[in-house]
């Protein structure tokens, strides 16, 4: 059974909620392939690094793997540059940590009939029996990189920021047959409160 | 009941909900639940088109997607819309309906002299008819010929005005085709073993074949029930697999429900793609005709076809039906007629006997043993039918209404040869069943042969286990729902193709194929059944051939003297059936066509009044006004030449290249050097490709020992980052470099202008912005508006002049800080017109001359490639043929008139405007101080050229322009602008 989604149900009948979802991005890539080192890096912080196309859950965040050697750290949003410099400290000469809070837009989609609509425009299997919670995979939606991953609050979504409103556009009329709702921003934290690998 | 021909209650239709049509403007009815041939049969209308080519009248044959003759034009309030099939149209109130390929009506059609004129007009006459003369097949004979025949008339529907569409992407264990007593069963087996399953049906209703037979319903009910309560199955009504395409993937037409479209906004047609690991093909067999002079008068049908309308709509074929047939499956209509009080006047059988014959007899119907149809009687409709024993004797008339045809059933085999099974022979059936790798999947039930429902649901069962022990999910059933109702026993088929006699014989009803147009194109030479097909468009169209098909194959075999295994049936291409072009398009059509690009100013630019232009996916503002002409352009320019501005260049690539080695890696990707450039320092770089063509151009700085941040030209941003991740992967392998893809993050704005230090200097703190404190070329990170943000001290418009980089969630606060900055100075925001206007006349290039033709030393670049070590382009870069001096060079032009104005794309000829082109203009644009036009150009030793006059020529604008030859820096050569 998937845990009781923290988006608040607007109380109609909507069978796709949409929410914004404020982050800050970093990306973690280890040099020369060499996993371990970043793995040391990561875990000075307090993040398990996931196996590739898998999410992992820290403290303040999540880690997602969709490319070898190569990490996407999800937290809360924190001043501009922050929470890069704090990875960036802790890299040495073992790993580069490059900001994307901005070049990424964070979505989460919930509700019954959100693979319906993601299938309208992606052509991966989201049943949960493939792609269960905790998986995480970069694709094309509408034309569009997206990297999806599935939280047990919904299905969770970066798109680069150029291309989101497109993708916002594309997954609103898509969605209106099903009934959609708009709701509004999420805290990160509460969003992935109770997602477990 | 509605209709004098609705003889009892339907399965599917609603006998208290009567539905009102029009069909040639004749007002009638019908019941909820009817199809339009249902509804017009059951009125009585027996003639419903003209045939393609002949115009010979033609009625309803089928009652099905293979029907070949009944298609109409259904009108709407967006327009006409042709060949639409009556046998599957469901009917509507308010459907309004017309004939097709009748003129003036369908009564009395002038082209019906085609009918007459036949003997002219033979299979593949156009080819040799119309050869002279050579000019007017084009002119005059396609157009008379496409006047005369085809179907329906094509309204292109474009625009805001089509209909909406999508596409939907499926994923399953087990894709079942057709859900027939086979499909159903199996399904139901599937999805018991925790299979995910899709089940695609062409009908309306699920339940192929036992919709026919009373005693399957039952079963059927039983097993659709269980089919609702597992989630692991999807049953798809109204969706026809029309293409199997390897690897798994299907495409499947999905017709929607009157409820459903209004939910999706008038969605009609939906195209699904579908994945799966295995296919169970069980899509039964379509009954084939029989090849007789007169098979195609309005009333002929096909006996299975006739028991589909009686059962499911309560409606009669006819009131005096006579049947033709081959096999015992055929008898169960004349039954069911029996049973209807549509008392059959005759059964005629080419059997001498069979089971079912002394069954019929049991019941009092009169049955003629090895007997044949030779002719039917009437044109509009039957009014008899000629029948004789199989040699010859004993010719008498039946006065039949309608005549019901059974040659026997062929097993749907087209979705499996195209997931690449090879056909096989069965004389059980006289007809070809599809052996299919099962790693792709299996048949099952009348597809592969079975002879009724209870051994179709065997095979399928059987068929169901072995998919599942293949996807190692074993069945943990394999007992059916109920018990299977038995099948009769029955007498085996005894195959009849053709009946010679006089008189057209049709073989496709479609397209006008008579058996002995299959005779001529064996004459011709046409021998092969792929040649006989485009010889005669035997199997064509709509309906694909699909109940003629193995009839031309097996009238081809006899005229070859072969068997009908060894000529074989033509190969079947998706699509199985017509596909709406909207629907393959998809929803990606109008604003969903392609992605746009948003800058993170780009609602701020809006606000503005910016007129945008999409270059590439983005959305770029071109000039902030609506006003035409170009002085809004240069008043913009103008604000930079003499004061700042300050314009959006977020649209530049960003890539970041992080590690120990990635000097080396830039000193590799780019034709000259970075490992010296200092910490704090840009550098502008060009870019060559592997043949050493120019790729591109950009600054790149360094920020840090191991942290660059390159810049590329937007146009080419994606094309860089693909061959930089390409080089990191493939040939630099072992460098320790990490390059990431940092464009949408940072937002960059430039300020240029004499005035720009001034400007820049309120807004960024912790930066001495002297020139020498922070010289040309300078980068470094910076607080701008209280954000942590970078500064680069790089010009493109010439002036002294600044890009502020900020991350994009904070654009708005540094754009709005620089411009409340520059408000004393007049700064003002200025597009992409103005950019390019500063850049031209400082003989910065872009996309129009980094075209892919041009080399480093064509732009004036040769100085900047390496001389010692390697780099990307390095070797091609020095061949010979790049050297020649007659190659285009980038050069600057001026009119010598400055009254004149110059165009993009202009031939540059000698003064005399003689002789072949010596180059062309790339850019020009008037310019913003001085009076008159300014372009750079691609010039035939351009370098050498300089200071000489020639011709701008224009033919498209036939303008004609003397030009100077001058240097592409026409704006302050020594940089001491940007130097400043």
């Amino acid at each position: 059974m998937p845990a009781p989604s923290p988006i608040r149900d607007s109380g109609r009948a909507s069978r796709v909620l949409l929410a914004r979802i404020p982050i800050d991005v970093v990306e973690l890539a280890a040099f020369g392939g060499r996993a371990a080192n970043a793995a040391a890096v990561a875990a000075r912080l307090g993040f398990p690094l996931p196996a590739h196309g898998r999410m992992a859950r820290a403290p303040d965040g999540i880690a997602l793997s969709v490319r070898p050697d190569r990490w996407l750290l999800l937290t809360s949003p924190a001043a501009p540059g922050v929470s890069v410099v704090r990875w960036q400290n802790a890299c040495a000469e073992s790993a580069a940590a490059t900001d994307l809070s901005s070049g990424l837009a964070a979505r989460l989609l919930a509700g019954p009939a959100v693979r319906e609509v993601l299938a309208r425009g992606c052509r991966l299997d989201l049943d949960p029996s493939v792609f269960g919670t905790g998986q995480t995979v970069t694709t094309i939606i509408a034309q569009v990189s997206v990297t999806l991953c599935a939280l047990s609050s919904g299905t969770f979504l970066l798109t680069p920021t150029s291309t989101s409103r497109h993708l916002d556009e594309w997954l609103a009329a898509t969605a209106t047959p099903f009934g959609l709702d708009r709701i509004a921003a999420q805290s990160f934290l509460e969003l992935i409160g109770d997602s477990t690998v | 009941m509605t209709g004098p021909f609705r003889v009892m209650a339907g399965t599917l239709t609603h006998a208290a909900e009567p539905v009102e049509f029009q069909f040639d403007g004749r007002r009638l009815a019908g019941l909820t639940g009817d199809t339009l041939a249902s509804a017009l049969l059951a009125n009585g209308v027996r003639l419903v088109g003209r045939s393609f080519k002949y115009h010979r009248p033609r009625g309803i044959v089928t009652a099905g997607p293979e029907e070949p003759c009944a298609l109409v034009d259904v009108l709407t309030s967006a327009g006409r819309e042709p060949n639409q099939l009556a046998t599957t149209l469901p009917l509507a109130t308010g459907l309004v309906a017309e004939s097709q390929n009748r003129w003036p009506s369908l009564r009395f059609d002038l082209l019906a002299i085609n009918d007459v004129l036949a003997r002219f007009l033979p299979a593949g006459f156009y080819y040799k008819t119309f050869m002279a003369p050579g000019w007017a097949w084009e002119r005059v004979y396609e157009p008379l010929i496409r006047r005369a025949a085809g179907l329906g008339r094509l309204l292109p529907i474009v625009g805001d005005h089509a209909a909406p569409a999508e596409i939907v992407h499926d994923h399953a264990d087990v894709l079942v085709v057709g859900a027939g007593a086979a499909g159903l069963g199996a399904t139901r087996l599937l999805g018991a073993a925790g299979l995910r399953v899709i089940l695609a049906d062409q009908d309306a209703a699920l339940g192929g074949g036992t919709l026919l037979d009373e005693r399957w319903s039952e079963w059927r009910a039983a097993v659709l029930a269980e089919l609702r309560h597992n989630g692991l199955v999807r049953a798809l009504p109204r969706t026809t697999v029309i293409g199997a395409y390897g690897h798994g993937v299907f495409a499947a037409l999905e017709t929607l429900s009157t409820s459903e479209s209004l939910a999706f906004g008038g969605l009609r047609e939906r195209l699904r793609v579908i994945r799966a690991k295995r296919v169970l093909l069980a899509g039964g067999a379509v009954e084939r005709l029989i090849a007789f002079p007169g098979n195609d008068v309005p009333g002929v049908m096909l006996a299975g076809s006739a028991l589909a309308y009686l059962r499911r709509y309560g409606v009669a074929a006819g009131r005096r039906p006579a049947l033709f047939v081959n096999s015992d499956e055929a008898y169960d209509t004349a039954f069911a007629l029996a049973d209807a009080d549509v008392r059959p006047i005759g059964i005629i059988d080419v059997r001498p006997t069979s089971v079912a014959a002394s069954r019929a007899r049991a019941r009092g119907l009169d049955v003629y043993p090895h007997s044949l149809v030779e002719a039917v009687v009437g044109r509009n409709a039957v009014r008899a039918v000629r029948i004789a024993s199989a040699d010859g004797h004993g010719r008498r008339s039946l006065a039949a209404d309608c005549l019901l045809v059974s040659g026997g059933y062929s097993p749907a085999t087209a979705l499996a040869t195209q997931a690449g099974a090879s056909l096989r022979w069965r004389d059980g059936i006289a007809g070809f069943t599809a052996d299919l790798d099962p790693k792709v999947g299996r048949v099952a039930g009348g597809a592969n042969g079975s002879v009724g429902l209870a051994a179709a649901a065997r095979d399928a069962a059987a068929a169901a286990a072995a998919l599942a022990a293949d996807l190692d999910r074993p069945l943990l059933m394999t007992e059916p729902v109920l018990p299977l109702p038995p099948d009769e026993p029955a007498t085996p088929i005894a195959p009849l193709w053709e009946v010679a006699g006089r008189g057209k014989a049709f073989v496709d009803l479609q397209n006008d194929v008579t058996a002995e147009d299959v005779r001529l194109a064996h004459r011709e030479g046409y021998e092969h059944v792929e040649h006989m097909k485009r010889f005669t468009t035997h199997g064509m169209a709509t309906d694909q051939g699909r109940i003629g098909g193995l009839v031309g194959s097996a009238v081809l075999a006899a005229a070859r003297g072969l068997p009908v295994a060894a000529v074989g049936q033509p190969q079947p291409r998706p699509y199985l059936q017509p596909i709406p072009f909207a629907a393959l398009a998809g929803g990606e059509v109008r604003e969903h066509f392609k992605p746009k690009r948003r800058l993170p100013l780009h609602d701020w630019h809006e606000a503005a009044g910016a007129t945008f232009v999409p270059t590439g996916l983005w959305l770029r503002p071109l000039v902030y006004s609506r006003a035409p002409g170009w002085e809004p352009v240069l008043n913009e320019a103008r604000a930079v030449r003499r004061a700042v501005g300050i314009t959006d260049v977020s649209t530049l690539g960003k890539f970041d290249v992080r590690g120990p080695a990635a000097a080396r890696f830039l000193d590799f990707v780019y034709a000259n050097t970075f490992s010296t450039l200092a910490v704090g320092r840009a550098r502008y770089g060009i870019m060559l490709r592997e043949d050493g063509m120019m790729m591109d151009d950009g600054t790149t700085a360094r920020l840090g020992p191991e942290h660059f941040i390159v810049t590329t030209t937007t146009a080419n941003a994606t094309a860089v980052l693909e061959h930089m991740e390409f080089h990191l992967q493939a040939s630099c392998g072992d460098l320790d470099v990490v390059l990431t893809d940092v464009s949408d993050h940072w937002a960059q704005m430039a300020v240029a202008g004499p005035r720009s230090r001034e400007v820049v200097a309120a807004v960024v703190s912790g930066l001495d912005l002297s020139n020498a404190g922070f010289p040309f070329m300078a980068a470094s990170g910076a607080t701008v508006a209280g954000i942590a943000g970078r500064v680069f001290r790089i010009s493109f418009s010439g002036e002294l002049a600044y890009e502020i980089a900020v991350p994009a969630a904070h654009a708005v606060t540094a754009w709005t800080a620089l411009l409340a900055a520059g408000q004393s100075f007049g700064i003002a925001p200025y597009g992409l017109d103005a950019l390019n206007t500063l850049r031209i006349e400082k003989g910065h290039i872009t996309g129009a001359e980094l075209n892919g033709n041009t080399t480093a030393d064509d732009l004036g670049f040769q100085r900047m490639l390496k001389t010692r070590g390697d780099f990307i382009g390095r070797a091609l870069s020095a061949r010979e043929g790049l050297q020649a001096a007659e190659r285009l060079r980038l050069v600057g032009v001026r009119p010598v008139d400055g009254g004149q104005r110059l165009r993009n794309g202009a031939h540059l000829l000698d003064a005399a405007a003689q002789g072949s082109s010596l180059g062309y203009i790339t850019s020009s644009t008037p310019a913003v101080e001085s009076r008159g036009w300014v372009g750079l150009a691609l010039l035939a030793d351009g370098r050498n050229r300089i200071g000489q006059t020639l011709r701008a020529v224009s033919s498209i604008h036939d303008e004609s322009v003397e030009v100077q030859i001058v240097s592409p820096h026409m704006l302050d050569p020594e940089n001491a602008r940007a130097r400043a």
